[in-house]
């Protein structure tokens, strides 16, 4: 459309108004990025004397920011794979299901989405204990002595990757299986039909027809279940307490609680790397957001 | 295709939804049960209830309605909702969104400046907060308000509620933004087009058109912001862990220090179902107002 010319006190307004909101929320940012490149920052935001990247490369020499990063990459990274495998083929069922559990779950799906994480702490804690002591008697007898503490760091549920990665998927499964579902049901069974005439398998299908379709919807599902994996505060916090599992959320809180010793430069260049992918992922998913306001609630 | 096929295919469906459905009965819908359960025992950490566990019955629920930290819990989370989702979300995002609806060379960066903070993780968020509001002369915020002879103050202990509000703003304003954007284009151009023909001014239209037919975006909007922000607890809890004395000690983090600081799970969960009944509520509410067609 043609835009009808603006008088100069609306434009004065407008823009004005776009500025101050904008500085608003810039702000905050100017400090983490300055305090990263100065070699001598502080808690204030102000002017450095001189730049380096000096920061940025002793995050992966010398300091836990490296531990930190795999830890996330690890754990994130596989509770992304999870919710991409599970949702995949679960949405695949639920878009061609006319299965009476249908309606129930999908409802379920939403109301799971309106349940605040603190509201379940306390059961999970408890759920995660018994799991990680049915795992411990598995592992004791198999692993042996020494070897007992590093296996259960990989399969214990307290204070090992894979009970967090089953339950920071399971946290993103109903938006996923929700985005999935409602992908899948602008995907023409056509397509299918066509490749069973052929007398194609369920692998074959899977293979040479779903997935290719599915990769938009799986791209959708997968970046917005690695933003909320990646961010979150409260899991790591309760399930993880070995200083060798921590991740980068943990990693820098309780770093930034030591108040006298910080080393602010370093602190600010491990919340840069940590922000960097979250924003990327964002960046990618920002045109997926309004339609998984739909039925998936927040993404 | 014949009966067989259709078998197979009725078994198939079942079995690819089975992993989804053991995993969110096992971490979430067990446990809401669960906490309903120990919500009604006196179960804790520490002493002799973290031994064996008594049946209280509702003792821990009329704690609650007797305990002044869970109704000012509550009302720092009712405050924190209406002021920061409710209000300054709402129409920061509103404006930005009617704002940027004029096609200028900035617009795409204005864009993605406002939603920035949405991208950011929580903890750093708070970090990045921690500096802004510091205390003493050098701290950013300090700074600003020097500009217009304000002195420095020591924001988090003397405003925290407003604050941790401000920093909320802050961080949703992207969010209602693209909804709202969402909404507004839906809303027809011709609609504004009669109206200027009949002279309306932008005060009238915003009121008689863009307001009205925004309802049904507001409206989930509102429902959607509520839950999520009654859901926050790492963007507060890394910025000031609750205090200073209990003063942004959101239902969350409530519930959280009830629970590991205070090592009373019975309790905390008699909370937690408190505020896992409001949110499913709206959670229906919402259900309903889609009208979701599955």
């Amino acid at each position: 459309m043609a835009q009808v010319r603006e008088t100069t006190t609306a434009a004065v307004t407008r823009y004005g108004l776009l500025l101050l909101i904008s500085i608003y929320c810039i702000m905050p940012f100017l400090w983490l990025l300055v305090a990263a490149l100065d070699p001598n920052a502080g808690l204030f935001l102000k002017i450095p004397d001189s730049v380096s990247f000096n920061s940025f490369f002793r995050v992966f020499f010398e300091e836990d920011g490296m531990l930190w990063l795999t830890n996330s990459l690890i754990v994130c990274g596989g509770a992304t794979v999870l919710v991409l495998v599970l949702a995949g083929f679960g949405g695949y069922a639920l878009s061609r299901t006319r299965a009476w559990w249908k309606r129930p779950f999908l409802y379920g799906i939403i109301l799971i989405r309106v349940i605040p994480p603190t509201a379940l702490i306390v059961p999970l804690y408890k759920i995660m204990l018994t799991c990680n002591q049915a795992i411990a008697g598995v592992v004791r007898p198999i692993a042996g002595p020494e070897y007992y503490r590093q296996v259960m760091r990989i399969f214990g549920f307290i204070d090992g990757y894979f009970g967090l990665i089953l339950l920071l998927a399971t946290m993103q499964l109903p938006l996923a299986l929700w985005i999935m579902k409602t992908f899948f049901d602008t995907v023409s069974r056509e397509y299918e039909e066509a490749a069973i005439m052929d007398g194609a398998t369920f692998n074959q299908r899977l293979r040479r027809v779903l997935v290719p379709l599915a990769m938009p919807g799986l791209a959708a599902a997968g970046l917005f279940a690695f933003i909320a994996a990646w961010g979150d505060f409260l899991f790591p916090l309760t399930f993880i307490s070995s200083p060798e599992l921590r991740m980068l959320p943990i990693g820098i809180y309780s770093a930034f609680l030591r108040a006298n010793q910080i080393d602010y430069g370093l602190l600010a260049a491990i919340a840069v790397i940590y922000t960097a992918p979250a924003i990327i992922a964002f960046a990618l998913a920002r045109r997926f957001l309004v339609q998984t306001f739909g039925g998936g609630l927040k993404g | 295709m014949s009966a067989k096929f259709e078998r197979a295919e009725i078994w198939r469906n079942r079995f690819l939804i089975l992993p989804s459905m053991l995993l969110l009965a096992t971490f979430v819908i067990y446990p809401a049960c669960f906490a309903v359960y120990t919500s009604l025992t006196n179960e804790s950490l520490t002493g002799p209830a973290a031994l064996n566990p008594r049946f209280v019955g509702l003792d821990n629920y009329t704690k609650l309605f007797t305990d002044g930290n869970f109704w000012r819990s509550l009302a720092i989370t009712f405050w924190f909702v209406l002021f920061s989702a409710i209000i300054g979300q709402l129409v920061l995002g509103l404006a930005s969104a009617m704002l940027l609806r004029r096609r200028f060379a900035l617009r795409p960066l204005v864009n993605a400046v406002i939603l920035m903070p949405n991208a950011v993780p929580e903890v750093v968020a708070a970090m990045m907060w921690a500096s802004m509001l510091a205390s003493g002369e050098y701290g950013t915020l300090n700074n600003i308000v020097a500009w217009f002879g304000v002195e420095p103050q020591r924001w988090l202990t003397s405003f925290p509620l407003t604050m941790i509000i401000v920093v909320n703003i802050w961080r949703g304003i992207g969010f209602a933004m693209i909804l709202m954007t969402s909404g507004l284009s839906s809303i027809s151009e011709e609609l504004y087009e009669a109206a200027r023909m009949d002279g309306a001014n932008p005060r009238q239209v915003f009121r008689r058109i863009t307001l009205p037919l925004l309802v049904p975006t507001l409206f989930l909007y509102l429902l959607v912001s509520t839950v999520s922000t009654i859901a926050i607890f790492g963007l507060v809890f890394a910025l000031t862990r609750g205090g200073p004395a209990g003063a942004t000690e959101l239902i969350g983090i409530y519930i959280y220090n009830q629970s590991f600081n205070a090592y009373q799970l019975g309790y905390g969960s008699a909370v937690a179902v408190v505020v896992l009944t409001f949110s499913l509520f709206i959670g229906m509410l919402y259900v309903r107002a889609l009208k979701v067609d599955v």
